[in-house]
């Protein structure tokens, strides 16, 4: 059974599409056939972190949410870059990037015009049957807004990125109680860049307490991460980092029960 | 399911979390692939009688249900406004319950099933009325009950009736009314028939205007199914919280729904559907389920006995993949409901 998984924040700078885009290439190379779709129309980004070039994109998630070709026709293999060789033949691991457009009409129309949001679910349907996908992981727009929740109304899981910060704290909890009004089956809850020092276990009372949900993982504020400055993938890059080892943990987690 | 007790309005989280439900419901991949099946069925024939009703595309086809609870779940061409042409006669029925009282209005127009076309010229033999509110005699008769000081209240009363039921502000499509008007010389007929009789009273001719105004009014697929939610909410519009009629009054209008609601159809439409429902010549049916919600169907073509081909076939398919027909024991409506509260997986 397919799995549909949004990755959330309430406010921006989390490090939700580095966290969503490491755990979709970790997934993957399980040996899984997993797609990215970057929901964030308004301000996309996601696909920096593949590599991807958005002028190399014929067509992008607008082009689909506007009638203008099939939402297969905005996905990009790029297994090879993010994963490395596969054998043509070989249907696992594979990984696709649905991106949004970046060109500044195409964001203005939607800012204008908005789009349908049932829309949008069709084609995340289309997009997991036809690429016959086992994971789709949505990154979505900071916030609170409709395809963010409609995205977590779709969603077997939802992994909610904050950092230790009173703002995402407080913010945080307007999420977690949305996603319990959409009776999402299983919430994540990631705090992420975690500065050396701090107490962890206090940290993670604090968190639990607060949204009455288990902390899924923190992870560890990182010098190299900044300094890749989403320029690559930091799971590839430095595999046995602590904070990649942590993500590997968290994504085993997605993929169990 | 009780029909008694209307969901109470929702609030604004509620209703923003409903359409994202909604939008996200496995119902609406139902409606999807119904709509793309049936969109390739190009039978039937678009009315032609007047004018305006030609100009419509055969290609037209949305699909709306909405819930007691006041989700709506939609797929196609649900915005394109059309004429509600005879499926107006349930909702102004209703309305003259409400302003006369049942008696008051069984003396003039019976309950009585015809196999007749809906244009037919038949009185009952012994009580002079027209058959029931559903044929055209019958619908003009209804109109001639509407309470007014005059004639522009009497239109502004009517049309406020139908807002409540939409939920939104409603208009006449003028140019339908007039050609309706300038061409419905069957009705004029009936109505100066039914004065004859005294079936009608002094106003006769302002109450057929006040017909012909009541055909042209303009909504949509997403309309006509909040409007069947409304009469499945006990008569409270479920957007709105507004009631539209007393829970007393509904029961009457669907039954006539059922027994009379799909023209010279009526008897294989509640014997395979099962579910009370009004068609229009523009290719609109609403139906109802009863505590369950509205469903809304627009495509113009129209089969033999002037129903929307698209809208019967869509209906039909619906109530038997959920199980509405509304004299099924036991399931009535409960595996929609299900489908509708139910996540994805």
């Amino acid at each position: 059974m397919p799995k549909i998984i949004s990755t959330h924040s309430f406010r921006g700078g989390t490090g939700k599409s580095n966290t969503t885009a490491n755990l979709a290439v970790l997934t993957a190379k399980r040996g899984l056939r997993v797609g990215v779709i970057d929901t964030d129309i308004q301000s996309p980004g996601i696909h920096v972190i593949f590599g991807f070039d958005p002028k190399s994109a014929k067509s992008s998630l607008n082009d689909y949410l506007w009638g203008r070709c099939r939402i297969e026709e905005a996905a990009y293999d790029m297994t090879e870059g993010c994963i490395g060789q596969v054998h043509t033949g070989d249907e696992r691991p594979r990984l696709f990037l649905i991106p949004s457009s970046l060109r500044t009409g195409e964001i203005a129309r939607v800012l204008r015009e908005g789009y349908d949001v049932a829309k949008l679910n069709d084609g995340i349907h289309e997009l997991v049957e036809g690429l016959n996908l086992d994971v789709l992981f949505i990154d979505t727009h900071p916030g609170v807004n409709e395809e963010t929740l409609l995205s977590i109304a779709i969603s077997d899981a939802l992994v909610l990125t904050l950092r230790p910060d009173q703002q995402d704290f407080q913010g945080t909890a307007v999420t977690v109680e949305l996603a319990r009004r959409l009776e999402v089956p299983r919430m994540f809850v990631v705090v992420n860049k975690v500065p050396e020092g701090i107490d962890q276990d206090l940290l993670r009372e604090q968190v639990e307490a607060a949204y009455q949900c288990q902390v899924a993982a923190l992870l560890p504020l990182s010098n190299e991460m900044v300094k890749l400055g989403s320029g690559g993938l930091f799971a590839n890059r430095y595999p046995d980092h602590p904070l990649s080892v942590s993500l590997k943990r968290l994504s085993d987690e997605l993929m169990t029960s | 399911m009780s029909t008694n007790q209307p969901a109470p309005p929702i609030d604004e989280v509620g209703a923003l979390l409903g359409r994202m439900r909604s939008a996200a419901s496995p119902v609406r991949d139902v409606l999807r692939e119904l709509h793309e099946r049936l969109s390739k069925d190009d039978s039937g024939e678009v009315a032609t009688y007047i004018p305006e009703l030609a100009k419509a595309n055969p290609g037209w086809f949305g699909l709306s249900i909405c819930t007691v609870d006041g989700n709506t779940i939609e797929f196609g061409d649900v915005s394109q406004p059309f004429t509600i042409q005879s499926i107006s006669k349930a909702f102004v029925y209703g309305m003259a319950l409400e302003d006369r009282g049942l008696e008051n209005v069984l003396a003039k127009v019976g309950v009585e099933p015809t196999g007749d076309a809906f244009n037919s010229i038949v009185l009952d033999e012994i009580s002079n009325r027209p058959f029931n509110p559903m044929v055209n005699a019958g619908a003009i008769a209804t109109c001639d009950l509407i309470n007014g000081a005059d004639h522009p209240e009497r239109v502004a009363r009517m049309l406020n009736m139908i807002r409540t039921y939409c939920g939104r502000e409603i208009h006449i499509d003028h140019s339908v009314f007039l050609s309706e008007r300038m061409t419905g010389h069957r009705n004029r007929a009936m109505a100066h028939l039914m004065r004859n009789f005294g079936m009608m009273g002094e106003k006769f001719e302002e109450s057929l205007e006040l017909y012909f105004q009541q055909c042209s009014i303009l909504v949509t697929a997403s309309d006509l199914a909040v409007m069947g939610a409304t009469l499945a909410n006990a008569g409270v519009n479920p957007k709105t919280g507004e009631r539209a009629i007393s829970a007393d009054n509904v029961k009457y209008v669907l039954s006539l729904m059922l027994t009379c609601g799909m023209y010279d159809y009526a008897g294989e439409w509640a014997f395979r559907v099962g579910l009370p429902a009004k068609s229009g010549v523009a290719g609109g049916i609403v139906a109802v389920i009863p505590g369950v919600g509205g469903i809304g169907v627009f495509s113009p073509p129209l089969d033999a006995k002037g129903n929307s081909v698209r809208g019967v076939r869509a209906c039909t398919e619906l109530s038997q993949r959920f199980g509405l027909h509304c004299l099924a024991t036991g399931s009535g409506g409960n595996a929609l409901l299900e489908a509708l509260t139910a996540r994805r997986r």
